[in-house]
């Protein structure tokens, strides 16, 4: 096991198309780091590097502090799982686990002890006869898991692994790989384009978008102080909700409606320089507070256009009564009243849950 | 608009039975949406409606009138197919405006007119700057779009639209989802809707079927399929997690009804619940075997006992959500999954650590056992 820190790596192909651009961050002993971001974003580029099996551009990794940059993905002792289990199909499941480990040349007594006590973790004992072709997708998944911790690597890399899973075992997968990571306590970066995957999983989350990072942080820094508009859409089911307002004072944004102003009350830091600029107001469509009748916290109303069941709760889609129309969404939970079409919905913002971006698109707001 | 109504339809695929003696009817401009696993015969209901696989046994009606013999052309349909079927030698303007153009429609557009219905069905699906491009510069979640503008673009009697947004990214999907919620609202179509994504079948649908192998599980609105599932095929199929189903032994007592698993727990049953298990519960080697299912969000948790009938169990895993976390059990078939608010004192639970669970007495459903439970 190993602090991973990655300075200023590049990856850049052909001499001009950049894959990841001047990326550092530091993945702590025993840290479970998801790396998240769309297709493009510079992820797979990343672990590729961090693995051994491309070259890095620009820029320094060390294990423990010492520079990898020149060794293969052996000789940083990498465990890799990917997506497509790899498992060797005519090998039963213990000659699958115990493959690194003779490939090694450890003796057969080690190989022996180590393959039993990795199978008793993961609850593989039972089949350890079975070839691949016999076992279900979960199954799979976890000899893949079991080869790759089996040989106590520096560093476990999971590309992916759960994004074909059946959503009926989903959610007992990611159990079992959080499980493993408690008992086990590697280091771990996990690959993913899947914000519920990755902060189901996480201690902490890697954003990355058009190769560069975007954020690092903890779920909650993440989920509740975004750096930026991508961060604060892309994290959340359905993302962030975005109104064009005007910074009125220290404390207070306002909008524009065809009545006037509507002028509320954020908690937070910003420089004063902002006073009078035109901003974006974020907000989650889980932290609106919806009443049917105006009350007095209700800051704007907006008309129900669409209602869309999610089980556990309803997403309406609002348009506000800005000078704009802004269509946004709101996740009405389960238990309360079930708005309709064209009911008129009267909302409340948190004053602590307001986010503020500037024309890049960058937080300007401290808390 | 149509009705479209199966009695009794079968269909085989040599002796292969892929549609089993299906009756079930779509109303006039009623979202329906069909929800079953791969290989469920979703995909053979749809082309059994377009005319394009024949019906083995059993009457398809449209307004009833039977369609069995009616070629594909007469029926007037508008399908979208997962595979997008693109024609790779016309830009995206003119697949759009294909359907537009067909004369069997005699739509007789002006060019304007043309225009005017594709660039607004391409912009509504935010594919308006894609129009002078060929299918081969674009990518699949591109195409997609491209595909149900296709098949949008025109009025027809029944919208047939097969996993259409499938191969959209995460957020891509979800909003197209809005859109096609807001198009359905609209314009008061019939859609036949093929999914095997719950989340789409429940946001879209007025009523959902849900099939499996054949046959239909259960055809309902989808408050009705997630709330009160008739299955526990049906309850695995909708949420995630999906419902909780617990293995384990109805215990009958002189005045009282127990629900044992293994050494795991015991909870005391109301009369009510005790008779709805013994309904279903099966006989086997002097025990009665039943199924308990209870969704994630219905266990309460606590560092504390909670009721009389709550349980101590030790923590097996606990992973975060957005806003909540999901706190797993092992048991003997399965693994317990649990979701709960943030909670300080929660928040400080690990791996092993024992804590009480306490079922809603109002959510817990026992079923027939008609599929295999195992951890994956």
């Amino acid at each position: 096991m190993s602090k991973i820190d990655c300075k200023n790596i590049w990856k850049i192909y052909n001499g001009n198309v950049i894959g990841v651009k001047d990326l550092t961050f530091t993945c702590n002993d025993k840290e479970f780091l998801a790396i998240l971001g769309p297709s493009g974003g510079g992820k797979s580029s990343t672990l590729r590097m961090l693995a051994g099996l491309e070259e890095i551009s620009k820029g320094e990794i060390q294990f423990d502090g010492k520079v990898v940059n020149q060794l293969g993905p052996a000789e940083r002792n990498v465990a890799l799982a990917f997506e497509s289990y790899a498992l060797y199909y005519r090998m039963n499941v213990y000659e699958n686990i115990a493959f690194p480990l003779r490939a090694k040349g450890m003796k057969n007594k080690d190989v022996d002890k180590s393959v039993k006590d990795i199978a008793e973790a993961l609850n593989l004992t039972s089949i350890l006869k079975k070839k691949p072709a016999e076992l279900a997708g979960g199954h799979q998944q976890r000899v893949s898991l079991a080869r790759a911790l089996v040989r106590r690597p520096n560093l476990t890399l999971l590309d992916e692994p759960l994004s074909h899973m059946d959503q009926r075992i989903r959610g007992e997968i990611r159990a079992q790989i959080r499980r493993i990571h408690e008992l086990f306590g590697n280091t771990t970066i996990y690959v993913t384009h899947d914000q519920a995957e990755a902060i189901s999983l996480c201690d902490r989350l890697l954003i990355l978008n058009n190769a560069e990072l975007q954020q690092i942080g903890t779920v909650n820094e993440i989920y509740n102080k975004p750096k930026n508009k991508f961060v604060a859409y892309f994290v959340g089911q359905p993302g962030m909700n975005f109104i064009d307002g005007t910074i009125e004072s220290i404390d207070h944004v306002f909008l524009e409606t065809s009545d006037g102003r509507i002028s509320f009350k954020f908690n937070g830091e910003i420089n004063p320089k902002y006073i009078g600029s035109n901003i974006t107001i974020g907000v989650r469509p889980q932290q609106i507070k919806t009443v049917q009748n105006k009350e007095a916290n209700s800051i704007i109303s907006g008309v129900v256009k669409i209602v869309e069941f999610q089980g556990d709760n309803d997403v309406i889609t609002l348009q506000l009564s800005d000078i704009n129309k802004t269509q946004i969404k709101v996740v009405i939970p389960a238990g309360g009243y079930r708005y309709k079409r064209n009911d008129i919905c009267w909302l409340e913002f948190d004053p602590n849950y307001i986010h503020l971006f500037d024309e890049e698109g960058n937080s300007i707001i401290e808390r | 608009m149509v009705e479209v109504r199966f009695e009794n339809v079968t269909k085989l695929y040599g002796k292969k039975l892929a549609i089993n003696n299906i009756s079930f009817d779509v109303k006039e401009g009623e979202f329906f949406s069909i929800l079953g696993p791969t290989g469920a015969g979703k995909t053979t209901i749809l082309k059994m409606i377009a005319g394009i696989e024949p019906v083995t046994s059993g009457k398809i009606l449209f307004n009833n009138v039977i369609v069995n013999n009616m070629p594909p052309y007469e029926r007037n349909v508008s399908m979208a197919f997962e595979t997008y079927n693109l024609y790779s030698h016309f830009t995206v303007y003119e697949n759009i405006a294909f359907p537009l153009r067909a004369p069997k429609w005699k739509l007789n557009l002006s060019k304007e007119e043309e225009k005017k219905r594709v660039v607004e069905i391409a912009t509504f699906l935010g594919i308006e700057k894609l129009l002078d491009r060929r299918p081969q510069a674009l990518s699949g979640g591109q195409k997609q779009r491209v595909s149900l503008a296709r098949a949008l673009v025109r009025k027809p009697q029944v919208y047939l639209l097969d996993e259409p947004i499938a191969h959209l990214d995460a957020k891509l999907k979800f909003s197209t989802q809005t859109l096609l919620r807001e198009f359905a609202t609209n314009y008061k179509s019939t859609i036949i809707y093929v999914t095997h994504d719950y989340r789409e079948a429940l946001a879209l649908s007025d009523r959902m079927m849900v099939l499996r192998k054949g046959v239909i599980e259960q055809i309902d609105t989808p408050e009705n399929i997630y709330y009160t599932p008739k299955t526990d095929f049906t309850g695995r199929l909708v949420g995630e997690p999906p419902m909780n189903m617990i293995d384990g032994e109805l215990i009958k007592e002189a005045n009282k009804a127990l629900f044992k698993v293994g050494n795991y727990f015991t909870i005391p049953l109301r009369k009510e619940l005790a008779e709805v298990a013994e309904k279903v519960a099966k006989l086997k080697n002097d025990k009665l075997n039943v199924r308990l299912g209870i969704r994630c969000e219905d266990i309460k948790l606590g560092l504390h006992k909670i009721s009389e009938s709550s349980f101590q169990l030790p923590i097996y895993a606990i992973v975060h959500e957005a806003e909540s976390f999901i706190v797993s059990f092992e048991l003997e078939n399965t693994i317990l999954q649990i979701r709960t608010k943030e909670d300080s004192e929660l928040e400080r639970l690990r791996i092993s650590d024992l804590v009480w669970l306490d079922f809603v007495p109002e959510k817990i459903f026992f079923y027939e056992n008609t599929m295999e439970i195992s951890k994956s």
